[in-house]
């Protein structure tokens, strides 16, 4: 049992819920609310995906775009409708809402989509490097042989794509620089004459960008369903906390923590305990806020 | 003074209008059981809108309409074997009808939603009971009937279903060979072969085929681990070993992690034990994984999409799942077919044999409440009468006054003391054109590792 295999898998794992936790933590930073709709946006961007990869000519990637773009169309215009109305109602009136829409949504997305899981056409190719020396320390190999396939490698790229153009755009952007402005202090912001409602926009646009994203990935790797985002929201949710809850940096982090902790007690937990790994990864999250409570990367943790 | 005597007078009056109200508005909310509105969580298929007036479906035999809840898996990690199911359900329900129907009154399914949710299974069956007056139930899985397992015996209404293949229910259920007294009843019957029955089949199978050593994978639920005990208890008494055994949470975006720690250990096949969408994840990371050797699925896994999905690896693996021939499948398949083209699979004949022993029961009963159902489901199928294949057969020799025997689609459907029934397992093998039936291992094989009385 090689650890390095073990840091494959936590890494690929890591990606999916990475890319959505950016998304999710920034409308919680910016817009101040916590989406609990947002697995909803990743199964919405993998059914506009896969209705692409199925309707429009060219590769995967054409798919990816479209449901990029659909996913940022639907996250608007379900903020304009939904949310920017009661924006200052506050984080709670905010969050039963998003509640509420997720569960509307999903089984909205169950009576129009059907009740079967669909799946995208893929061939998948796998790279062994089996030549690498065993390094054992007691049960664990350190080292030892490893694989990949493409799939880990598209997911692992399209996260460090993501993770650097979401980087570019809060340090080089007017754009990203009001976001942060407006996570820092929003009267502030808005004193400097930051349109406000412009920047929450643009933050609904972009999770949505992502949420599309991530829900072509999630649904390439298991299927297009109405749960294929809702199963994961626990782990985007804890990956953003874990971080520091509002700071993308920080929802990167907490992400690789939870992948690598759900690879790792997957692989190094009794075999009675197997099925608790998820569990593990809360433990983390548990332990790590008793000692920070404001999460791995330190941001303050707001009221909600 | 007296304007405040007029004012208590009058809150008073308030009071007690607004208290009558409430209690006469709570009332139409909470309902008595009548005033059923009728299913609405069907799926269109039919026979899912009860019309009753809240004055049928009790304890007469003179009624105008004799109401079955079917709870089901319209949604859920079991969706895709539910039109099959419908279907037989609705066909049998079509067929009892037009052999002039139950008693004389015309049997009507409601049928409710439960995602395969205890919770919401809990509410479905309160609804059939006394909002559709269901006089009997003829659905619900292992995962609901384990957990509400008292609340089914306090319901005090008999669930005949084609679902369940949980080991709780070895010893559980049935009228313990004892039908008029309904004092020692538990109120669970099955027309499906339990999983201790084909996961012996399969087990047997897997060790004549020389696989001596073996590698486990199953989901966390109540389901996935009474397959595999089941399939275990066999193999370890007849000389097989567990190299290794990993649970898994479902619905996860990989498997990975647990496949590399369960290929690790040295065997010769491994089993597979989850739900359709979380094992096509699994078995495409074994696939991508090249980790090789014999698959052995469980039963909810003979399906062409499993095949699809996974691509070719998988060919040769197989499935033990109960056979679906039992001595009257040419007549339920006749009519099945009449009523739409949803795929055959392993609970679909069980469904069309729970839904006409249970019309046999009150045929038989001469009434159609609760109690004389169970009381009158193990006399309609293991007694020494004529024997019967269909409701139509039934109903005729019941008019002679004969007593009769039914003889299911996919069992014998004799009842033992707790409810069950035995049937021969069907092995079926993954090819490129889906699973093809390749073996077939008789009942009376099978019965060879099932102990009398624990079954």
């Amino acid at each position: 049992m090689g650890l390095l295999q073990e840091l494959v898998f936590g890494l690929v794992t890591g990606s999916y819920i990475a890319i959505a936790a950016i998304g999710f933590t920034l409308i919680y930073g910016i817009v101040n609310m916590i989406n609990f709709a947002y697995g909803e946006y990743i199964s919405l961007g993998a059914f506009i995906g896969f209705l692409a990869a199925n309707t429009l000519p060219g590769p995967l990637p054409v798919a990816v775009v479209a449901a990029m773009i659909g996913g940022g169309v639907v996250s608007i215009v379900l903020a304009r409708g939904f949310f920017t109305p009661i924006n200052q109602t506050g984080p709670v009136p905010m969050l039963l809402t998003s509640i509420g829409l997720g569960i509307a949504l999903r089984n909205g997305i169950r009576l129009v989509g059907g009740r079967s899981a669909r799946y995208f056409e893929t061939d998948t190719s796998t790279f062994r490097f089996d030549a690498l020396p065993d390094i054992p320390i007691g049960p664990v190999d350190l080292l030892g042989g490893f694989f990949v396939t493409s799939e880990h490698l598209i997911v692992i790229g399209s996260a460090a794509a993501v993770f650097a153009a979401v980087h570019l755009l809060l340090t080089r952007t007017d754009v990203g620089i009001a976001m942060r402005a407006m996570g820092d202090d929003e009267s502030l912001a808005r004193v400097r004459g930051i349109d406000t409602q412009l920047i929450r926009d643009s933050v609904w646009i972009l999770a949505g960008v992502l949420a599309g994203l991530a829900g072509v990935l999630m649904a390439v790797q298991t299927n297009v369903s109405a749960d294929t985002g809702y199963s994961h929201i626990l782990q985007i949710l804890s990956a953003a906390i874990l971080g520091g809850a509002g700071s993308p940096y920080g929802a990167i982090l907490g992400a690789y923590v939870i992948g690598l902790v759900l690879a790792v007690s997957t692989a190094f937990l009794p075999s009675s305990m197997t099925g608790l790994s998820s569990a593990m990864a809360f433990v983390i999250l548990i332990a790590v806020l008793l000692v920070k409570p404001s999460g791995i990367a330190g941001t303050e943790v707001r009221e909600a | 003074m007296s304007s405040d005597i007029t004012d208590r007078v009058n809150r008073r009056a308030f009071l007690a209008a607004a208290g009558g109200g409430g209690v006469v508005g709570l009332s139409g909310c909470v309902g008595f059981g009548g005033g059923g509105d009728g299913g609405d969580g069907g799926d269109g298929s039919g026979g899912d809108s009860g019309t009753d007036d809240g004055s049928d479906g009790g304890d007469g035999g003179s009624q105008d309409t004799i109401v079955f809840g079917q709870p089901g898996a319209l949604t859920g990690s079991f969706d895709f074997l539910q039109p099959g199911v419908s279907q037989a359900a609705d066909a049998a329900v079509s067929h009892i009808n037009d052999a002039g129907g139950v008693l004389g009154a015309e049997l009507e399914l409601v049928r409710r939603d439960t995602g395969v949710d205890p919770q919401e299974a809990r509410t479905v069956a309160t609804q059939l009971v006394e909002n559709d007056d269901a006089a009997a139930i003829v659905g619900l899985f292992s995962s609901e009937i384990n957990p509400l397992w008292d609340f089914l015996q306090d319901l005090q209404t008999p669930v005949v279903t084609p679902w369940p293949g949980s080991t709780f229910l070895d010893t559980r259920g049935g009228d313990k060979g004892t039908a008029d007294d309904v004092s020692d009843d538990e109120w669970v019957w099955r027309t499906v072969v339990g999983d201790t029955v084909h996961t012996a089949g399969s087990a047997v199978y897997a060790l004549e085929e020389g696989y001596d050593t073996l590698g486990v994978i199953n989901g966390n639920t109540e389901g996935e681990r009474s397959y595999v005990e089941g399939f275990l208890s066999v193999y370890e008494e007849n000389g097989g070993t567990v190299a290794e055994r990993v649970e898994v949470e479902l619905g996860s975006s990989s498997y990975q992690s647990a496949l590399s720690r369960l290929f690790d250990a040295d065997f010769d096949a491994f089993l597979v034990s989850m739900p359709q969408e979380s094992a096509i994840t699994a078995l495409s990371d074994w696939s991508d994984g090249g980790y090789g050797r014999q698959p052995i699925l469980s039963d909810t896994l003979a399906q062409q999409a499993v095949i699809d999905q996974v691509g070719s690896d998988l060919h040769g693996a197989w499935v033990a799942s109960p056979g679906r021939s039992g001595p009257s499948y040419d007549a339920f398949e006749s009519v099945y077919t009449e009523h739409g083209d949803a795929e055959i699979n392993g609970w679909t004949p069980p469904s069309w044999d729970a839904v006409q022993v249970t019309a046999l029961a009150i045929e038989r009963a001469g009434e159609a409440s609760p109690e004389a159902i169970q009381r009158n489901l193990g006399p309609v199928s293991r007694g020494e009468g004529t024997v019967v294949s269909t409701f139509a057969e039934g109903k005729e020799a019941l008019a002679n006054g004969e007593e009769i025997t039914y003889e299911g689609a996919a069992t014998p459907v004799n009842f033992t003391e707790h409810g069950n029934v035995f049937g021969s397992v069907t092995i079926s093998t993954a090819e490129s054109g889906g699973f093809t039936e390749t073996t077939e291992v008789p009942a009376e094989d099978v019965r060879e590792y099932v102990a009398e009385g624990d079954y």
